[in-house]
């Protein structure tokens, strides 16, 4: 109750008295006893105020009532001072403790502030990278990036089962469910304990809503690969029992008549005719099929090698001439495209579907237009025809197999699945870019270092 | 039976054998028929014939090994039959030594064309110093080229892609063995390098680079200096 400090506070008082007591002794001065105790009020709070208010009035008595240097006081006044003073001290200490705990109790607002502020910040940032993350450790890196900045450290997080903090860092353990995971912040932030806490549960609950998404994200991608193999699996039942039986009966009819001895020459070539197209449609029919189950089933395997795109179109139009008759077809395509990285009877093959496409939706006298470019870090071609357009309620679903255009009978409708199957599995896009006046399609392949040349 | 040249047919599918037959008699081949690898390299050391269509699929054995047998003792001309999309396995048979592949199912036309290019190849040296393609004409003394007699100025390289597809005329011509006879053996991966250069060897020797008459682009195995015009 009675410290060093209030014993010196009282001593540098009572030194004072006597030296003023010296100079103009005047009864009051008693009061300055009064510092000691204001003093001890605001460093050490209402106790020791108290016990300094106490041996400041012992002191008070013993040097300076008469009779000095005892405890006895002769005179009734100065009873009545000495307990005014008393009073007037413990008043004086009782004001200095509650004006000094208000004090205390602004600044732990002011810091607790700051400090929700910042675990506020770093949340935000968490949250939001957690919402536009594609997986898990990408939202992690996103949290990282979006964190790592906060000054004066940054924070980082792993999912980890033993905490692996470096140097100046202090390792605090994340409560997600289910998986371990370590919080890693900067010494140099000095989080106090309760707003470690804090910011790890909310973290630990962010990262819970995140794996959970993926989890999610995870059974819908399965369910749609599972409906898409349904959709798939039909559609191939359908296709044998219809598309694939349908050229067979033409076969079979056409050979039964060449029987017929008597035939004229014109009529035997007719049905020769029958036979081959029909036998090419039935073999390109199966091509289809085998490349949309090799494609569905995820077995494409492209072998990548430096392809020059021209070359591929300008096969891809021969095919297609061979395929489907001689129609006009434009090309634009610049003299220097860089090279891509692709598989190059792959890329033809698009090429080769998409200008058959383009030559089957075309009204005969308008010619097919390749165009080809380089820009944005890719290298893209369109295959372009002004025909009637694709009808808007099929656009969003133009890629899915057994999807036909606008006549029925024209072709499987698997030509534009295996081009989509074929273009992303050799890294590159398709889209449909529909107009007024015209239909592209727009296949690209992103711009890579290229090769040295010969 | 007819004097025509011998060819032996590989493949154990009865109708393909039975349909072919009919073809190349037409076309005055003299045909015999094997099922398997066994029988074809019987029939070939018994009896060589003078061209081999051979199946790549064949019952215990593939047509490759075939392909490497038959090369390691004979220069006899093989073509292989193949599925579509099998570009590893054309590969692996031209590269075990087959010189072309027609892709079932094949039109006729397309196996005579590539039967008849396979035979001229086997029974003419190429010792000729100037080689006639259509309208192109190459000067093998004199490094030159023109087209309906104007001169086509060819870059050295150039010209030698250009001469080995001309001596080969018809045939196919793998990535690997153009890389190989006129970069050398340590280039037989660089497929860029041919990418290049046939581009501008289309730029300068067709009328219509986009519409290719001569120079023809396998994809994902070679060239072609195609010689019908």
């Amino acid at each position: 109750m009675v410290s060093l400090e209030s014993l010196g506070a009282v001593a540098v008082s009572t030194g004072l008295v006597a030296l003023l007591d010296a100079v103009t002794p005047i009864t009051g001065l008693g009061v300055i006893y009064l510092l000691a105790v204001l003093f001890l009020a605001i460093r050490r709070g209402e106790l020791a105020a108290l016990g300094t208010a106490l041996l400041s009035v012992l002191t008070l008595n013993f040097f300076f009532i008469e009779p000095r240097h005892t405890l006895t006081i002769s005179d009734s006044e100065n009873i009545v001072a000495l307990g005014v003073f008393l009073i007037a001290a413990i008043v004086v200490g009782r004001l200095a403790t509650v004006s000094r705990q208000r004090s205390a109790e602004a600044e732990d607002r002011a810091r607790l502030a700051v400090a929700r502020e910042r675990e506020a910040r770093v949340l935000a940032a968490a949250a939001s990278s957690l919402l536009d993350g594609a997986g898990i450790d990408t939202q992690l890196d996103n949290i990282e990036r979006s964190v790592g900045s906060e000054r004066p450290g940054p924070i980082r997080v792993e999912l980890t089962h033993a905490p692996a903090p470096g140097t100046d860092e202090l390792a605090v353990r994340l409560p997600i469910s289910g998986r371990p995971g370590w919080l890693y912040l900067s010494r140099e932030l000095s989080w106090s304990k309760e707003d470690q806490r804090r910011l790890a549960e909310a973290l630990a609950r962010l990262i819970d809503v995140a794996l959970e998404r993926e989890r999610l994200d995870a059974r819908a991608a399965e369910a749609e690969a599972t409906r898409r193999a349904e959709v798939v699996k039909t559609a191939v039942l359908h296709a044998i029992s219809h598309d694939l039986r349908s050229p067979l009966t033409a076969i079979t009819t056409a050979a039964g008549g060449l029987r017929d001895e008597d035939l004229l020459a014109r009529d035997r070539a007719e049905l020769v005719a029958v036979i081959t197209d029909e036998a090419s449609r039935l073999a390109r029919l199966i091509d289809d099929l085998l490349d949309l189950s090799r494609i569905e089933a995820g077995a494409v395997e492209p072998r990548p090698d430096w392809c020059d795109v021209r070359d591929a179109v300008v096969g891809a139009a021969a095919q297609a001439r061979a395929a489907c008759g001689d129609h006009r077809i434009d090309f634009a395509l610049p003299d220097e495209l860089p090279f891509v990285r692709a598989d190059p009877v792959q890329l033809e093959r698009v090429f080769a579907n998409l200008i058959e496409n383009a030559v089957k939706f075309s009204p005969p006298n308008l010619p097919v237009r390749v165009t080809g470019s380089a820009g944005g870090g890719r290298v893209t071609v369109r295959v372009i025809n002004r025909g009637s357009g694709v009808p808007r309620s099929q656009r969003r679903r133009i890629f899915e197999p057994f999807v036909r255009g606008r006549e029925p009978g024209q072709g499987s409708g698997l030509g534009l699945a295996i081009c989509r199957g074929f273009v992303e599995a050799n890294g590159g896009r398709i889209a449909l870019q529909a107009e007024t006046d015209q239909t592209a399609f727009a296949v690209s392949f992103p711009i890579v270092r290229q090769p040295t040349p010969a | 039976m007819s004097d025509g040249p011998q060819v032996l047919v590989v493949d154990d599918e009865a109708q393909i054998v039975r349909g072919l037959k009919v073809i190349l008699r037409q076309e005055g081949y003299e045909v015999k028929a094997a099922e398997t690898k066994a029988e074809a390299l019987d029939a070939v050391s018994v009896h060589p014939p003078d061209a081999m269509v051979l199946d790549l699929v064949l019952p215990a054995g593939s047509g490759v090994d075939v392909c490497k047998e038959v090369r390691s003792w004979s220069q006899l001309p093989i073509i292989v039959l193949s599925a579509l999309g099998d570009e590893r396995e054309k590969v692996k048979a031209l590269d075990a030594g087959a010189d072309d592949y027609v892709t079932k199912p094949f039109g006729t036309d397309e196996l005579l064309a590539r039967l008849r290019a396979v035979l001229r190849r086997a029974g003419d040296a190429d010792t000729e110093p100037i080689l006639t393609i259509g309208e192109l004409e190459l000067d093998l003394a004199d490094h030159s080229v023109t087209r309906r007699g104007e001169p086509v100025h060819l870059t050295p390289l150039e010209f030698d892609l250009l001469r080995v597809l001309a001596q080969n005329r018809g045939r196919l011509i793998t990535h690997a063995q153009l890389l190989r006879e006129v970069w050398g053996p340590a280039y037989q991966t660089e497929t860029h390098y041919l990418r290049v250069h046939m581009t501008h060897i289309r730029a300068k020797i067709e009328v219509d680079p986009s519409h290719p008459r001569y120079l023809i682009t396998e994809p994902g195995v070679g060239y072609r200096l195609r010689d019908e015009s």
